[in-house]
């Protein structure tokens, strides 16, 4: 709670100051009273005359109060809303920023909707005993004041003031530690659920189509009974604390009436003294009431605040150096003395030694791979044998567990943060896209290195290069279509090519492909990758995909099998040396030779065609 | 029903709106959808009846063991004061007991009814209808039974009880009061029922705000969603900065919203410090007045001090839960606000076809005919928008709906985003079909339109002779799938999620064995035997530890599982290698066998393997017939097929440019080598 006022100390301030006026209301109201009913209330039902002022003092001294008191509520609520909210940001600012800078290693054991948890219920669970921070302060001067007055007047009042304070906080601290175990598993479930509901809405499709709307009512409604059964276990401790801790200055009043009456009887004790006793232990039970309220609420910010820490303290970021890609920008001369590297245009790619596991399992191992600048590779493989995390290696959005890969010649983790982002545009299988307009989706931070805005004729042309200049202009709105929303719009093959045309409006150095053109019909995609062929020599391009065409426009193939690379050459050395490239790459061919059906490479074309052409 | 998003953006189908039903309403709503929390309310009152009581018991204990025996000590104030003790004690221990029973209960209650609204909201979320489904983020839904509940349970956990006790000590002290004197009663009932009035106006401010603090809660877990699901879109363009801004941007939005209820709030709290000010200093001086020396128009009251005192005494119990109850007012709105925008999802009619107007599929292999239908993602409503009503839907009400709602659509949406446009089409039952065109043709649409993704907007869609919107849901479940293009996976092993259609146990040994057999007709074991642990192996969230083309293999061999009658493959295998590819046709043809099947395809490896071909364009069918005819015939087909043919052969037999050209060439020079070589092939 110190951390937030110290963050937002004007609103801290004031909530701070007018929390503890506030207490002090509370004593000035009780003497208010007591002045009323000792000046007002018994003279004049006894018959005496008050006099007139007494009646307006009386009046006044309650009324006055009361406006102290009220002016004091509405600011010190204000201020204190707006340190509550300002912290609450303020920690949903750290964690986002964090999933940020968080690696996709990391992400990807975390589940999205855990995480969304965190950044939402976890830090309202957080501040939540914020609401009452700067009341309770007040109370807690009230109660100090309380105690003094108590000590003032006789030293064994104060003793049983102390011993009636010590008794509800150490119910609390007891209260807490019981609790505090419940409410961890509480904020815990509340995740478990949050991540199995978003799952199951995303999968909604499925859901539909196979008709497993019971089984996901079972499946979610577990976890919501969980959730149900760790919020009542919260519940139950404080259906016990809460009524005892409530009660219990109650108690205390009756246990010194009982045995003080005795004393009064005998003498030993004045009733004066016994009155007071008992009006102070009912004055403070009402602080102690609200300090334990404020208490009650810790646990649950604990909770939150351990699983936010998690977040926050995370250390599986990227790491970056200082090193800068020295390509010279699209278009301007080399320098005269640049490195032969880098001549060409494009930036080269290399692997060495290359490895990545994931718990313990090699998905990858000893890639050894050179891509020149300006090349264009295809990679080769049957579905599962690794290409798409050696996509990954290569562009850094994963770290190899061995080996090193090199971008521009030097090595990746020493480039400097965005270097690779700036030259680098990679489009992966899954088409992912902001809920947004397609301009906005296209535009992003605009040119990453002339940090400008595209201008709309840089963005029709990569359009027009991903195929996706017709898609854009048959929408309502055109560039300003909003997309992104689940599903309805666009197909899938509609996507990915925006998803390309984000990544060729980048200009980049490098361009990693991975199966981007996998919805694309044949003609699309025809076209796609002719307008990639054209990038030769400028851009360094590795295409994903086992089709003929992909390769067709590669330079060189590199092959991989069950996570290593089995061969690179071109199309037709592999043919001649990889009995499985082979197969792969034929397969359509091949599978197209059945009788009945018109095709096969070696036999051409069976019925008569060609009029179907030109 | 006005919207609070931005201007710009069109209007998103949405779930049924709440924000001015009336309380009535929202305690139907509450009946019917959680009837655990109003049943057995009289127990519950009389335990907040107790609770409070006990509270008001011990204080005139004390004020009477003062009265009677303390303030004029004599012999036998001692047994005067523990016969009061012992009263007050047991009043003690009877609302410590009633408080704890209390609280349980309605911990138990609450939480009971929270999460039959979370099990239930699930539910209703995948029966609502899909056009509306999908234009809602997942982010907002996901709110709606997470962060939004969980207020309720804020609220409850953290004062909402003791809000109760302290309303059933309110009334206790009310009636009190007026015990002792009605004329003194009277106006403090006055004071506060006026106190009331104006805090409900104040209150009703507050709500509004309150709920534009939930929605823009909502916003802000769209966006910080998207920062979490596309991080790697996000790292591999740079765009932190961005996406951090725009995150920013939404949390300081909620921020504001929240400060933005702190006035009328915090108004409304002092205003109850105001008015209980006013009753004290009424009771004060109208007290001593009116029983000394009143005047004509004033009544004549006959106190003693000691009365008056506890009479203060009563008012202060009296308005010390009124102080609660405005204290808390935030706690309140904020778990109405969040109660109810969970509440709307079950609001939401559901679009499930079921009861005495549904109709089963006929058995056996699935009929399809189209009849001039047209379709569009326009951004008119979906079914039902226009007749939100809030009450829980009625179970049939697609159908019934569908023909005036369709045309009141077509009146705001022209003709110009017509994603289908005049289809009409007969599949036989049994039949193969392909659907091949260029990308945007319609085809994805067509397969939509007969999974009942959208809804047609013109024209009739037949399934085994039914109109589509007639048929059962069960029907429709078992009988007809979809495999997609982008499947979704849940975060399970792969047994599992192809298992997932599978009604019954799954660990039961027939469902592991039809799991084999699946995988080995699909021809799916030897990429099975390259996974660590086999069909044991975990897929990870959404798959995302599998390629795309691993997820269509595991979609595939689900939907095969499932047996359907009607199968819709929309470019099913679009990211596997060719050699799977052509493996998994291979196995598929036995599958299609005694089912209608209808491949949506751009690899003409599917359309080949077909009966019939349909061939789309702009939204029509232009062509429709055999490969073998449709391959020899000038026209679009023909015209697919050679580029397909020029994508996969051409490799072959052609020299590669790199063989062709001199190290070093001009890329000009080099490109139209590349096209000049295709060109070849194609008139080969």
């Amino acid at each position: 709670m110190l951390d937030g006022s110290r963050a937002h100390p004007v609103p801290a301030l004031v909530a701070a100051v007018t929390g503890i006026i506030n207490g002090t209301t509370m004593i000035l109201g009780a003497i208010a009273i007591g002045w009323a009913t000792d000046h007002l209330i018994v003279p004049a039902l006894a018959g005496d005359d008050v006099g007139r002022a007494a009646w307006w003092i009386a009046a006044g001294a309650i009324l006055g109060v009361s406006t102290l008191r009220w002016m004091t509520i509405i600011a010190r609520g204000i201020a204190t809303g707006f340190v509550q909210h300002g912290s609450q940001a303020d920690v949903r600012r750290a964690v986002v920023d964090r999933y940020l800078h968080l690696g996709l290693s990391w992400h990807r054991r975390h589940a999205p909707g855990q995480l969304l948890s965190t950044a939402v219920a976890d830090v309202d669970a957080l501040w939540l005993p914020m609401l009452n921070f700067y009341f309770t302060l007040g109370m807690v001067v009230m109660l100090v004041v309380a105690i003094i007055e108590m000590f003032l007047r006789a030293a064994t009042l104060g003793l049983v003031g102390v011993a009636l304070v010590l008794a509800v906080l150490g119910l609390n601290l007891l209260y807490q530690r019981v609790l505090a175990p419940r409410a961890a598993a509480a904020q815990a479930q509340r995740g478990v659920f949050g991540a199995l509901a978003l799952e199951s809405i995303d999968g909604g499709q499925v859901v539909r189509t196979l008709g497993l709307v019971d089984r996901e009512r079972a499946r979610v409604g577990a976890a919501a009974h969980g959730l149900r059964e760790a919020n009542f276990a919260m519940g139950l401790v404080s259906s016990v604390f809460d009524p005892v801790i409530e009660l219990l200055p109650t108690v205390a009043v009756l246990g010194v009436l009982a045995v003080g009456a005795h004393q009064v009887e005998s003498g030993e004790l004045s009733v004066g003294v016994l009155v007071e006793v008992v009006y102070l232990l009912l004055t403070i039970s009402i602080p102690l009431n609200v300090i334990s309220r404020f208490l009650s609420m810790l646990p649950i910010s604990t909770a939150g605040r351990t699983r936010v820490a998690a977040v926050i303290h995370s250390t599986e970021t990227t790491g970056h150096g200082d090193q800068t890609l020295t390509s010279p920008p699209d278009g301007e001369p080399a320098p005269p003395d640049g490195e032969p590297v880098l001549r060409a245009g494009g930036i080269g790619l290399r692997a060495r030694g290359a490895g990545y596991a994931v718990g313990g399992i090699q998905l990858l191992s000893d890639v050894d791979l050179d891509i020149a600048p300006g090349e264009i590779v295809a990679l080769v493989g049957a579905t599962g044998s690794g290409k798409s995390t050696l996509v990954d290696l290569l562009g850094r959005q994963l770290d190899p567990s061995e080996g090193v890969v090199e971008i521009g010649g030097v090595p990746a983790a020493e480039l400097g943060r965005g270097q690779i982002a700036a030259r680098l545009a990679v489009v992966s299988q899954s088409p992912w896209l902001f809920a947004g307009s397609v301009r906005e989706n296209l535009q992003l931070d605009g040119h990453p290195r002339e940090h400008r805005p595209y201008t709309d004729a840089e963005l029709w042309r990569a359009l027009a290069s991903a195929g996706a200049e017709n898609v854009v202009r048959a929408l309502p709105a055109g560039l300003d279509t909003r997309v992104g929303e689940r599903g309805a719009r666009l197909s899938g093959g509609q996507r990915q090519r925006l998803c390309l045309a984000r990544a060729l409006v980048r200009e980049p150095g490098v361009l990693l492909l991975d199966d981007a053109t996998s919805a694309l019909d044949p003609a699309v995609e025809r076209d796609v990758l002719a307008a990639i062929a054209e990038l030769r020599g400028r851009v360094t391009v590795l295409i994903v995909g086992g089709r003929p065409s992909s390769v067709l426009v590669a330079d060189r193939v590199a092959f991989l099998r069950a996570g290593r690379l089995a061969a690179v050459g071109t199309h037709p050395e592999l043919l001649a040396t990889e009995p499985e490239y082979r197969r792969i790459l034929h397969a359509y061919a091949d599978h197209s030779s059945h009788p009945g059906h018109g095709w096969h490479p070696d036999h051409g074309w069976h019925p008569d065609h060609g009029s179907g052409d030109e | 029903m006005s919207s609070t998003n931005p201007a710009s953006a069109p209007a998103p189908a949405r779930l049924a709106d709440l924000a001015g039903a009336r309380g009535r309403t929202l305690v139907h709503l509450l009946r019917t959808t959680t009837p655990m929390l109003t049943s057995g309310l009289a127990l519950t009152l009389l335990l907040a009846f107790v609770a409070g009581a006990g509270r008001i018991v011990t204080p005139l204990t004390v004020q009477y063991a003062l009265d009677h025996g303390l303030l004029h000590p004599h012999t036998g104030t001692a047994d005067v004061v523990l016969r009061a003790v012992g009263v007050g004690a047991g009043a003690t221990v009877l609302a410590a007991a009633a408080s704890g029973w209390l609280n349980r209960r309605v911990f138990r209650r609450t939480e009971a009814a929270l999460a039959q609204l979370r099990a239930d909201g699930v539910a209703r979320i995948h029966e609502i209808s899909y056009e509306r489904f999908a234009r809602i983020p997942s982010a907002d839904l996901v709110s709606r039974l997470t962060s939004d509940l969980d207020t309720v349970t804020t609220f409850v956990q953290n004062g909402g009880v003791l809000l109760l006790v302290n309303a059933a000590q309110m009334v206790i002290a009310a009636v009190l009061i007026s015990i002792y004197s009605w004329q003194l009663a009277l106006p403090v009932l006055a004071a506060a029922a006026l106190l009331l009035i104006v805090m409900r106006r104040i209150q009703a401010v507050v709500g509004r705000r309150f709920s534009v603090v939930r929605e823009r809660v909502s916003a802000m877990q769209s966006v910080i969603g998207e920062a979490i699901t596309g991080i790697a879109v996000i790292r591999s363009t740079g765009t932190e900065r961005r996406s951090r801004a725009a995150a920013d941007e939404s949390i300081e939005q909620v921020a504001a919203a929240q400060r933005h209820t702190l006035v009328p709030l915090h108004t409304n709290t002092a205003l109850g410090e105001v008015a209980i000010s006013f009753i004290t200093t009424f009771i004060v001086i109208a007290g001593v007045r009116w029983s000394v020396d009143n005047t004509w128009w004033e009544p004549g009251l006959d106190l003693s001090a000691g009365e008056l005192v506890a009479l203060l005494l009563l008012v202060t119990f009296f308005v010390r839960p009124l102080q609660l109850l405005v204290t808390m007012l935030g706690e309140v709105q904020s778990a109405v606000a969040g109660w109810r925008r969970a509440i709307e999802v079950l609001a939401t009619p559901s679009a499930v076809v079921a009861g005495p107007g549904a109709r089963e599929l006929p058995p056996g292999p699935i009929a399809v005919d189209l009849h001039g239908v047209a379709a569009s993602y326009g951004d008119a409503a979906s079914y039902g928008d226009a007749a939100d009503t809030v009450g829980v839907a009625a179970n049939v009400g697609v159908a019934a709906g569908g023909d005036s709602a369709a045309n009141a659509r077509d009146i705001a949406a022209g003709d110009g985003s017509l994603a289908l446009r005049d289809v009409t089409i007969g599949i036989d039952p049994g039949e193969h079909v392909a659907v091949v065109g260029e990308t945007g043709s319609g085809k994805s649409t067509f397969a939509r339109l007969l999974t009942r993704q959208l809804s047609a907007r013109r024209g009739r869609v037949l399934l085994g002779g039914i109109p589509i919107a007639q048929v059962c849901d069960r029907s429709f479940q078992r009988r007809i799938a979809i495999v997609p293009q982008d499947p979704f996976l849940f975060d399970a092993t792969i047994a599992d999620n192809i298992l997932a259609g599978v009604h019954g146990d799954i660990r039961a040994p027939e469902a592991l064995e039809a799991l084999d057999e699946i995988v080995d007709s699909l021809g799916l074991r030897p990429w099975i035997d390259t996974l660590p642990d086999g069909v044991d192996t975990r897929v990870g969230v959404r798959g995302g530890r599998l390629s795309a083309g691993e997820r269509q293999l595991v979609a595939l061999a689900r939907t095969a599982l499932v047996d359907p009658d009607l199968l819709v493959l929309d470019e099913a295998t679009s990211g596997v290698d060719p050699a799977t590819d052509v493996r998994v046709q291979h196995a598929l043809d036995a599958l299609t066998v005694g089912r209608t099947t209808i491949s949506i395809a751009h690899r003409m490896v599917t359309a080949e393997r077909a009966d019939r071909i349909l061939v789309f364009d702009d939204g029509r069918i232009v062509q429709n017939g055999r490969h073998a005819d449709l391959v020899t015939r000038p026209g679009r087909y023909a015209d697919l097929h050679a580029v397909w043919v020029d994508h996969t052969l051409a490799a072959d037999h052609v020299p590669h440019p790199r063989e062709e050209q001199a190290e070093g060439a001009g890329d000009e020079h080099r490109e139209s080598a590349t096209r000049h070589t295709l060109r070849n092939d194609r008139s080969t």
